[in-house]
């Protein structure tokens, strides 16, 4: 297991170059690279034979909508030969695409895909981009921050139809938001 | 009098006895009945809703975590077995089905299908506060606020989730329901 | 050959059978749906559709209060709950600087194994009975029953418990229940030999599984497997050993790994694992110490019951704790535990208030179905059954 510290040389030696920023979350080493460079940072990381990181264990997405590029995607790599894990961030905006890494890890596609799915955010490349949780005729981004809690649409079965349909979300009860934040310390 | 009255025996008031004491009194009954008379004579309404109530075959609709406790209720210890419930996997076998677990907007239609392709007379149970009425999951953009939007409910089972008891209490509700009912309202007899 | 046989030959070459497998199957586990292109009797492409179960856990949860959004880790993988809930606690913990109490450190290990146990029997009986034994999980649910009713007698709830918190647990174990897991882990393991003894050596259960759906250790890195899957092919690597979280470092146990990558190799890992969770929960509690189960941080930790009825200040910190809740510091953390299915991670973002950011959840069985496609490719219609079986799959995980 490499300490952060060792870890932080061996990822300046290895991608020095295209490194932004370093951060140390907790205990968590984690590298910002710019969006073009993703997939060659990646492949030098599974191919470095010091770090070694084996495997792609998930692809998340973040929604900042304050910042220009609101969209934070985080890759999760972990090396089990070095029992080290690493956090890769890229950032991005709504209509420009990530470069896909299904080739450097296969695992990438479903987690492109969800996060496709949750955020909205493309992936060039990737050879399957269809929606992967929600339903087949969803529309919207549902982990975007301005997107409602209940959605726009619900489904109901039609009588007349003889079919389940869409309609406009319609609640018997309105989300009880309260406002519980107070000033002074708990 | 050759009438035996199976409202009598089945009627709700004498729910206090249980249903294998009352299949015995019912079995002797008829048997003495056929021994004297040689002829039975019963309400049509009667025979169909007492039928009815015996082996009730759900459907297995396991959908999310009211599912390992339907599991749980057909297996050793509370074993539904007993009252000759077998959990059937086609809907076409099917008597009542048991939506047991949250009901998505994307399973909705598939639901709706297997509901659709069960014989009548059918029943439909709805298993935990999720099918209830959407349940923890209420405010979410994905998930159907009750599985009565969709499909008809007869008996609601309230739990997140519901123990295997309260499964089996259910059912037993549900038998208490098909034998009041008018047997002719649920099913159409065509000739 | 004349033109019109040509085409039929092209015809047939290009189309192959489809079958819609799921959403409602009795053996894929749940909502799987899968599309399952077909070569006659052989897969040549699985499409898994998965989502049927998506609630918008991820959702709710950046609308909920921390103590709140606990309840939904039960409700992802519902076989397993109390290991969910500990990955979500320990990312808290981990945010806040909040260090559990010892003793609440052992309960949650106790209970964790105990999930361990509780999911291998699901899992290994239940994909018996798809291959066609159901005395397996008749004998095996009487087992998991017991196991729930330890689960209700710390939670309250057979299964959705809600036990953990930040900085330890909720309660404190109630008279003579440790007595009681001590009376079953004794007894225990001869269940498992009964269940070896009825599958392990079980021909036709052998047929069905022995180099069935070979999963190579290079696949498995790649696809990104995770706990028995991966030690299953080969990989020796178990998060309680190699990131140790709570007291697990101080536990001694093995990690039972396989060699083969198939179904067979998945069953034998799975149950030695429960062994070696007996191993853990029997040093639990022999270790167990006295004391409090919450720890003392005033943050986290809710005044006791004595201290409400005579002081203001508690009752008004009582409140808040549980109306508003706690605020978590700036920062974010990815926290992984071993949940009997393999890696289930918490990636978590707090912004400072009393609700998450962020949380996307790391579930175990997305990466392995991801890998259906290429595993199951070449075998049986009959095989799949056995794969998903084997995949462990709980679908409140994979679509969350």
């Amino acid at each position: 297991m490499f300490s952060i510290e060792e870890a932080r040389k061996h990822l300046s030696d290895e991608i020095g170059d295209k490194v932004l920023e370093f951060n140390i979350e907790k205990d968590t080493l984690v590298v910002s690279v710019p969006r073009i460079a993703i997939a060659e940072v990646l492949s030098k990381l599974k191919s470095s034979s010091i770090l070694k990181m084996e495997q792609l264990i998930s692809i998340c997405g973040a929604d900042y909508p304050t910042e220009i590029e609101r969209f934070v995607i985080v890759y999760n790599l972990l090396s089990l030969s070095n029992n080290f894990r690493l956090l890769i961030k890229v950032s991005t905006d709504a209509v420009s695409p990530v470069p896909s890494v299904f080739s450097i890890y296969k695992a990438a596609v479903w987690y492109e895909r969800e996060v496709w799915d949750m955020f909205g955010v493309m992936f060039s490349n990737n050879p399957d981009m269809r929606r992967i949780l929600t339903d087949y005729e969803f529309e919207g981004y549902p982990l975007r921050k301005d997107f409602p809690l209940s959605g726009h649409m619900e489904v109901q079965y039609d009588e007349k139809l003889g079919k389940v349909v869409y309609v406009p979300v319609v609640l018997e009860q309105d989300y009880r938001e309260y406002d519980t934040l107070s000033n002074c310390e708990a | 009098m050759g009438i035996i009255s199976l409202h009598e025996l089945n009627s709700p008031n004498i729910s206090d006895v249980k249903p294998p004491l009352l299949q015995d009194a019912l079995v002797t009954k008829l048997a003495e009945e056929t021994r004297d008379k040689g002829i039975l004579l019963a309400k049509l309404d009667d025979l169909l809703t007492w039928a009815r109530t015996g082996s009730m075959w759900p459907m297995t609709f396991g959908l999310a975590c009211c599912g390992i406790e339907m599991i749980h209720a057909f297996m050793s210890r509370y074993d539904l077995d007993r009252y000759g419930m077998m959990p059937r996997s086609s809907p076409r076998q099917a008597d009542v089905m048991i939506v047991a677990g949250t009901v998505t907007n994307k399973m909705a239609p598939a639901l709706r299908l297997l509901y659709d392709q069960m014989p009548e007379p059918r029943y439909v149970i709805s298993m935990g506060s999720c099918a209830n009425g959407g349940g923890y999951y209420y405010y979410s953009y994905s998930v159907v606020r009750g599985c009565d939007k969709i499909i008809p409910v007869d008996i609601y089972i309230p739990g997140c989730p519901p123990s295997a008891e309260a499964l089996v209490y259910g059912l037993m509700q549900l038998q208490r329901r098909v034998r009041s009912e008018n047997a002719n309202k649920k099913v159409i007899l065509k000739t | 050959m004349s033109a019109v046989e040509k085409d039929i030959e092209e015809e047939r070459k290009l189309k192959p059978f489809l079958i819609n497998f799921g959403p409602q199957h009795p053996a894929a586990h749940g909502v799987l749906r899968m599309i399952l292109e077909m070569d006659g009797e052989i897969i040549e492409r699985a499409d898994p559709h998965i989502g049927l179960l998506h609630r918008g856990t991820e959702k709710l949860i950046e609308h909920k209060t921390y103590l709140q959004s606990i309840p939904y880790f039960d409700r992802m993988d519902y076989i397993a709950p109390l290991s969910q809930e500990y990955a979500f606690v320990l990312a808290i913990e981990k945010l806040l600087g909040v260090e559990p109490a010892l003793r609440g450190q052992y309960i949650r290990v106790l209970y964790s194994e105990i999930t361990r146990i509780l999911n291998h029997i699901f899992c290994i009986t239940t994909c018996a009975l798809d291959l066609g034994a159901v005395t397996p999980t008749l004998w095996g649910f009487e087992q998991r029953e017991i196991l729930m009713e330890f689960y209700e007698r710390v939670g309250g709830a057979r299964m959705h418990t809600n036990y953990f918190r930040v900085g330890g647990v909720k309660e404190d174990l109630p008279d003579g229940l440790i007595e009681d897991i001590y009376a079953w882990a004794v007894k225990f393991p001869k269940f498992i030999d009964d269940l070896e003894g009825l599958l392990t050596n079980n021909r036709i259960f052998r047929q069905r599984t022995v180099g069935i759906a070979i999963a190579s250790k290079e696949q498995a890195v790649e696809w990104g497997f995770s706990g028995p899957m991966l030690r299953a092919s080969g990989v020796a690597w178990d998060l309680r050993k190699m990131q140790p979280y709570d007291v697990y470092a101080q536990m001694k146990f093995d990690v039972p790994v396989g060699q083969t990558g198939d179904c067979f190799a998945r069953y034998l890992v799975r149950i030695n694992e429960m062994r070696q969770s007996l191993k853990i929960i029997m040093q639990c509690i022999e270790k167990m110490p006295f004391g409090s189960v919450m720890c003392d941080d005033l943050r986290v930790a809710p005044p006791k019951r004595a201290e409400i009825q005579t002081s203001m200040e508690s009752m008004i910190r009582h409140f808040k704790l549980y109306s508003e809740g706690f605020h978590v510091p700036k920062g974010e953390t990815y926290t992984a535990v071993e949940s009997p299915k393999g890696e289930f991670g918490v990636y978590l973002v707090a912004d400072g208030s009393n609700k998450p950011y962020r949380c996307h959840v790391r579930s175990t069985g997305f990466a392995h179905l991801q890998a259906v496609n290429e595993i199951s490719k070449g075998y049986m219609l009959a095989d799949v059954v056995a794969l998903i079986g084997s995949l462990d799959l709980v679908f409140g995980e994979v679509d969350r």
